[in-house]
């Protein structure tokens, strides 16, 4: 028995973007080509990702799976963690163990009509979806983009947000809660931009993510247009260390975000009782 | 395979530990510098207790150490290679008692799941259970409300009864039979009197739990259909002191956290305990902390231990009867005054 | 696996436990049933007593600052250099001065105090934790004329009453607090007395909610009523100024509660008085612990079995540190420096005349010493001065540190010599019961370090006031000699299980009882009450920020909140208009500050508690007083 749980395989950061003040992209490559190859993923999973001297920290995908050989994920600085991670520089190494997690339904989602809507850093664990969803367009019916963040400054993938603005087949709006000089965009929390779509409940999935403040008020709005539980979707966030349902933190009742979620629809999330 | 039922001599019991010795390292109670029994490494066959009330912490420590060395990581010019920990030193656990037998298995049941955890598996593979069981219970056990005691009907590689003047073995194992084999010439087979003998001991045993009991049907009925009032999780909160003791001397607990320790390119990392009791355990690097209650985090401990829905996951409940937590708890929020609590629907009377 | 009997490093109620060792690391910690104080229990920083020996920074040379850098030297050298540049500056006329530790043990301490008297000649001679501690030791002492013993932890199981004037006796104390638990288990009444409804204040029988600073109002109805109760006259004879106390309480109305609660204590056969430091620092709690000492004195429950007053003190071996002498007006024994009996027999053990007059306390050797050795502690996380006295240390011309971590005073300092932690070095601590305990090392001294007794012997020796001191039980035997009250401990403390023994104290017979002068601190233009909160910083030592399982909760607090916060309570905030996170601006009579709120549940109204750590934010408002009004506004 030695292919053990706990050890980390290596990879190298092969580009770090700047997202905003406090956040960056890393591009990661797996130093070993075999295992690069042996990655696959689900958008919605996650990685544990070690900073060696740190120790280690769940943090979602960001990239979409089918772009192979390198995957993203976006970090913002909140702790020793993290800030010895944005402190790294390309060529240096980090420790990957996962994917880990369910992922979001990829086949459930084929055919229907897509809503997205995220706040601030609750884009990364979306963009995955939604690039994949891209990458395979045929796929899905109307896909819509929501995104809003507390400034202007505040949002991340600004390049990617313009792609996505231009790109036909998708729908795409955002809005920051302050403007700024420069910004001639909307401005207001995210539910305006529901205003400015046409909501489609019955055949529609809504992926929803961000700060739990702007999930709740975004929920109930969807649930008062007629969207159901089952059809609202979002991914959970709590304190983790093993990733592979051990070590207890993340338990909410007898589930384990992280082998039960993080992807939960909204029906599941009412029915877990702590 | 046809368990074997031998025994042996007390009088030749030091000369089969000393066999023991030779095949492993041998860890059992023994009588500590400050006048307590404790689960020690032994070096000689005499040091063994076998009359001993059950060492406050348990047997735990030797699977499933406080702090656990899990990875080797070393950086080199910028490389870095990662190495698993693995501990498989053949080890003897001797004289342990049941409700212990029943907590590593509750344990080895956890780490068995999905990705199965070979840093604990390795280890308890290469351990040996010589378990003797209680022909008088203990003053604050209650194994006999969780299955877990005062006999084993398996689980352990011997079972030893103490008959008076001779020890009863019963193999569970081949390993079993290879402690025995060590020194096979000093066990003979039990007679009928003898095996007879066994069970009488096991019934009076059973018979002599007095008031102190732990009626946990009702409890698991009402946990795990969260009818328990959050007032009285609220209430019995104010008389938790968050030690985390509960946790650290329970033989199912294994909560834990992963940490790195060491500097200069050279890291160890361990898996330490934790206690899911502590505020921080929840506490998210945002600040929210989804437990942030003394209460809720009580009634998370409880939901694990005596849930219905983690029955079904582990196929026993989180509390093996050993009483230890009794003992530990600060504030008397122990297993027995909880499932006590919840049953009559109050805490204490003041 | 090695497993090693010693005592809990973190409070003063001197848990012990087995510190359990691997490859000659603290690996971790298993409970002792036999321990006379904690029997088999432990809180969660006893549990994790193992964790900052073995993953914090460590000491492991001696250093020498040159070029503004800490240079590797051997220890000779290290000795020497620290010696001659001590001898440089006292020539010099300059002066010197000694800080031992609350951390440390009763060897190093005693040796530190005796270094400075012995070897430097000066009284400037204390430690930092002694200002948060010594003014409830001193209210104490108002009352008893002396030093008292303070009622056992486990004694308390068995009182009927209980007072407590807290400021979160759960979190400071959890071993103190389970036996206020077990005590409340057996039906004892449990007086509460805070501004904050804490643990204990929920399971108490009473609450008695007042202002910081005001605790002492309540004790005064308290004792009002508990004078108007039938029998008190029992206590007269042995009270001084008991007639004037009755005066001074003649126009002290009691409500039906406190006449309850009053009559409970008068009752009770055992009673129990535990005085935290709940408000401020100086002279406010000097009072608090007068007052409360007059209550239990008045209720015949001072200088009997079973009953008595229990100051508590935050830091492990805060008592020892005071008995061996680490006061720049007392001497080992802590008998006042002025006292001739006590003058001679330290002489006559150190065969050296002592420096006269007192020295100065830590706030002022800080800010007025040319040389400082601190062993064990960072003064500007235990100071009230906080910043201002890392500042002042900082000026320092040569500054010596003694520790077994990375500390910032050791980044400061010029000379640095590496010492044993907890984990690996042999010696005493005395817990706040007074009960003498061992240390002893559960493995081998990292690196370079060596035992702080015999670094500070070796200093010593070479400032020539040397011994002949083989161990740390050598050392011992010494203070013995000098602080009576130790005198014949030894034959229990080593004799090879826990090793422990209550020193000898006098039981107080006659009692000066006062009644607490009240004055109303708030004004129509400032309603609020801002005081620190009296709890011990722990997420400013070395034991919790190098644990990882401890650290977490005060790392969360200075990360989520880098400029502080204030709590106030809900009711509070919601008439003010202000949410959890939100800023208010605070004026007092010395400034303004503008901080973040946090609410918190059951906080007296027009109260508002600032936690020690985040007193430099505050210093705009309030300093070393610890307690002033306020106007509050939204910012």
């Amino acid at each position: 028995m030695n292919n053990d749980a706990f050890l980390p395989q290596i990879a190298r950061i092969d580009a770090v973007r700047d997202e905003t003040p406090d956040t960056k992209t890393f591009s990661l490559r797996f130093r070993e080509p075999d295992e690069a190859r042996a990655f696959r993923f689900l958008p919605g999973q996650f990685i544990e990702l070690s900073v060696f001297g740190y120790g280690e920290a769940p943090f979602c995908l960001a990239s979409s799976p089918t772009r192979s050989g390198m995957f993203e994920t976006t970090i913002r600085r909140t702790g020793k963690l993290t800030d010895a991670l944005h402190r790294l520089e390309c060529g240096e190494e980090v420790g990957i163990r996962g994917p880990f997690g369910n992922g979001f339904d990829m086949e459930g989602a084929r055919g229907k009509d897509l809503l997205f809507v995220a706040g601030g850093i609750g884009l990364p664990p979306l963009r995955s979806l939604i690039w994949n969803v891209l990458d395979e367009r045929a796929g899905f019916r109307n896909v819509t983009i929501l995104y809003s963040a507390r400034t202007p400054a505040d949002l991340v993938y600004k390049d990617e947000l313009d792609e996505w603005a231009r790109t036909s087949g998708v729908e795409f709006h955002m809005t920051v809660d302050r403007g700024a000089p420069g910004w001639s965009g909307n401005v207001g929390m995210v539910p305006v931009l529901f205003t400015k779509t046409a909501l489609r409940p019955e055949s529609t999935i809504a992926y929803v993510c961000g700060p739990p403040i702007m999930i709740k008020f975004v929920v109930q709005d969807l649930f008062m247009r007629g969207f159901r539980e089952e059809s609202v979707i979002s991914t959970l966030e709590r304190m983790m260390q093993c990733g592979i349902g051990k070590c207890n933190h993340c338990a909410i009742g007898h589930r384990y975000v992280c082998r039960d979620g993080p992807v939960f629809n909204f029906r599941q999330i009412r029915e877990l009782v702590e | 395979m046809q368990p074997l039922v031998l025994t042996i001599a007390k009088r030749d019991i030091a000369q089969w530990v000393g066999a023991l010795l030779e095949s492993g390292k041998v860890i059992a109670p023994v009588r500590g510098p400050c006048g307590e029994a404790a689960f020690c490494r032994i070096e000689s066959p005499e040091e063994p207790l076998w009359e001993f009330e059950n060492p406050l912490a348990p047997p735990k420590q030797f699977l499933l150490p406080q702090t656990d060395p899990i990875v080797a990581i070393r950086r080199n010019g910028g490389v870095t290679t990662v190495a698993p920990i693995y501990d498989d030193a053949p080890r003897i656990l001797l004289n342990v008692r049941p409700c212990d037998v029943r907590g590593i298995a509750f344990l080895t049941r956890m780490h068995e799941m999905e990705p199965a955890d070979a840093s604990y598996l390795r280890r308890r593979a290469n351990f040996t259970l010589i378990a003797l069981a209680c022909h008088v219970p203990c003053r604050l056990g209650f194994c006999v409300c969780s299955d877990s005691g005062p006999f084993l009907s398996g689980g352990y590689d011997v079972q030893l009864t103490d008959l008076g003047e001779r020890y009863l073995a019963e193999t569970g194992s081949e390993k079993g039979e290879a402690a025995i084999g060590h020194a096979s010439g000093l066990f003979r087979p039990a007679s009928e009197e003898e095996v007879a003998q066994r069970q009488r001991l096991e019934t009076v045993a059973r018979g002599r739990f007095g008031d102190q009991t732990c009626h946990f049907a009702s409890a698991m009925r009402r946990i795990s259909t969260r009818r328990v009032d959050d007032a009285l999780w609220e209430q019995m909160g104010d008389w938790c002191l968050e030690c985390g003791g509960c946790n650290f001397i329970c033989p199912t607990c294994y909560c834990f956290s992963v940490k790195d320790r060491g500097g200069d390119g050279r890291w160890t990392r361990c898996r330490m305990w934790d206690s899911c009791q502590y505020g921080a355990f929840t506490l998210e690097a945002s600040g929210h902390n989804p437990r942030a209650q003394r209460g809720e985090r009580m009634k998370r401990r409880f939901f694990h231990k005596v849930s219905a829905q983690y029955y079904v996951r582990d196929g026993a409940t989180g509390c093996v009867g050993c009483g230890r937590c009794i003992k530990v708890c600060l504030g008397g929020t122990d297993m027995p005054a909880v499932v006590a609590a919840i049953r009559r629907r109050a805490w204490h009377e003041q | 696996m090695v497993s090693t009997a010693t005592t809990c490093p973190f409070c003063a109620c001197g848990c012990g436990f087995f510190l359990l060792a691997k490859n000659g690391e603290a690996a971790g910690v298993a409970p002792g049933e036999s321990h006379p104080v904690s029997a088999g229990k432990l809180c969660a920083r006893g549990w994790c007593a193992h964790e900052a020996p073995s993953w914090g920074s460590r000491l492991l040379r001696p250093m020498i600052r040159r070029n503004r850098r800490l240079e590797p030297v051997p220890w000779n050298e290290a000795l020497d250099h620290v010696a001659g540049r001590l001898r440089e500056l006292i020539a010099a006329g300059k002066p010197v001065g000694v800080l031992g530790s609350a951390r440390a043990t009763n060897e190093e301490n005693y040796l530190a105090g005796r270094l400075a008297r012995a070897g430097l000649r000066t009284n400037h001679v204390d430690f930092c934790y002694h200002s948060q501690c010594r003014p409830l030791l001193a209210g104490i002492e108002d009352v008893t004329g002396g030093s008292t013993r303070p009622i056992a932890l486990r004694d308390i199981e068995s009182c009927d009453a209980v007072v407590l004037v807290e400021g979160d006796l759960a979190k400071t104390h959890p071993r103190a607090a389970a036996s206020v638990l077990k005590a409340r288990t057996r039906g004892a009444r449990l007086i509460a007395i805070g501004c904050a409804r804490t643990q204990m204040a929920r399971v108490a029988s009473r609450f008695l909610q007042v202002a910081p600073g005001s605790e002492g109002e309540a004790i005064n109805a308290l004792l009002a009523a508990a004078l108007r109760a039938a029998g008190e006259e029992k206590q007269a004879a042995r009270c001084a100024g008991y007639d004037a106390l009755r005066g001074d309480l003649q126009a002290v109305s009691a409500t039906d509660e406190i006449r309850e609660a009053a009559e409970w204590i008068a009752a009770a056969e055992r009673a129990a008085f535990l005085i935290g430091p709940s408000a401020g620092c100086g002279d406010a709690s000097r009072k608090t612990a007068a007052v409360i000492a007059t209550l239990a004195a008045v209720t015949g429950h001072l200088g009997g079995p079973g009953s008595g007053l229990l100051p508590l003190l935050g830091r492990s071996n805060a008592r020892g540190a005071c008995d061996v002498g680490l006061a720049p007006d007392r001497l080992p024994g802590y008998e006042p420096i002025e006292d001739g009996e006590a003058r001679r027999r330290v002489e006559s053990v150190w065969g050296k005349a002592l420096p006269s007059g007192a020295g100065l306390d830590a706030d002022r050797m800080i800010e007025n010493v040319s040389g400082l050795v601190v062993l064990a502690d960072d003064p500007a996380a235990v100071l009230s001065a906080g910043q201002r006295a890392r500042a002042a240390i900082e000026r320092i011309e040569f500054l010596v540190a003694l520790d077994a971590f990375v500390t910032p005073v050791v980044e400061a300092a010029h000379a640095v010599l590496p010492v044993a932690s907890f984990a690996e070095t042999e010696g005493t601590v005395t817990n706040m019961e007074a009960r003498i305990q061992r240390v002893r090392p559960a493995g081998p001294l990292p690196g370079d370090a060596v035992e702080g007794w015999r670094a500070l012997a070796e200093l010593s020796a070479r400032l020539g006031a040397g011994g002949t001191w083989n161990s740390a039980a050598d050392v011992f035997h010494e203070i013995e000699r000098a602080a009576p009250r130790y005198g014949g401990t030894a034959a229990r403390i080593f004799d090879g299980g826990w090793g422990s023994a209550l020193t000898e104290m006098p039981e107080a017979v006659r009692f000066n009882v006062q009644a607490a002068a009240t004055q109303e601190l708030t004004t129509a233009e400032r309603p609020f009450v801002l005081a620190w909160d009296g709890a011990f910083d722990w997420g400013g030592d070395p034991l919790v920020s190098f644990s990882p399982t401890l650290s977490r909760d005060s790392q969360s607090e200075r990360k989520l909140f880098p400029n502080g916060f204030v709590e106030m309570s809900g009711d509070d905030a919601d008439a003010l208009g202000v949410r959890a996170g939100w800023q208010v601006k605070l004026g007092s009579a010395r400034g303004e500050a503008i901080v973040p709120i946090r609410r918190r549940d059951g906080l007296r109204r027009g109260t508002l508690l600032a936690p020690y750590a985040f007193r430099d934010c505050l210093a705009g408002v309030l300093a070393d007083e610890g307690i002033t009004a306020v106007q509050v506004e939204r910012a």
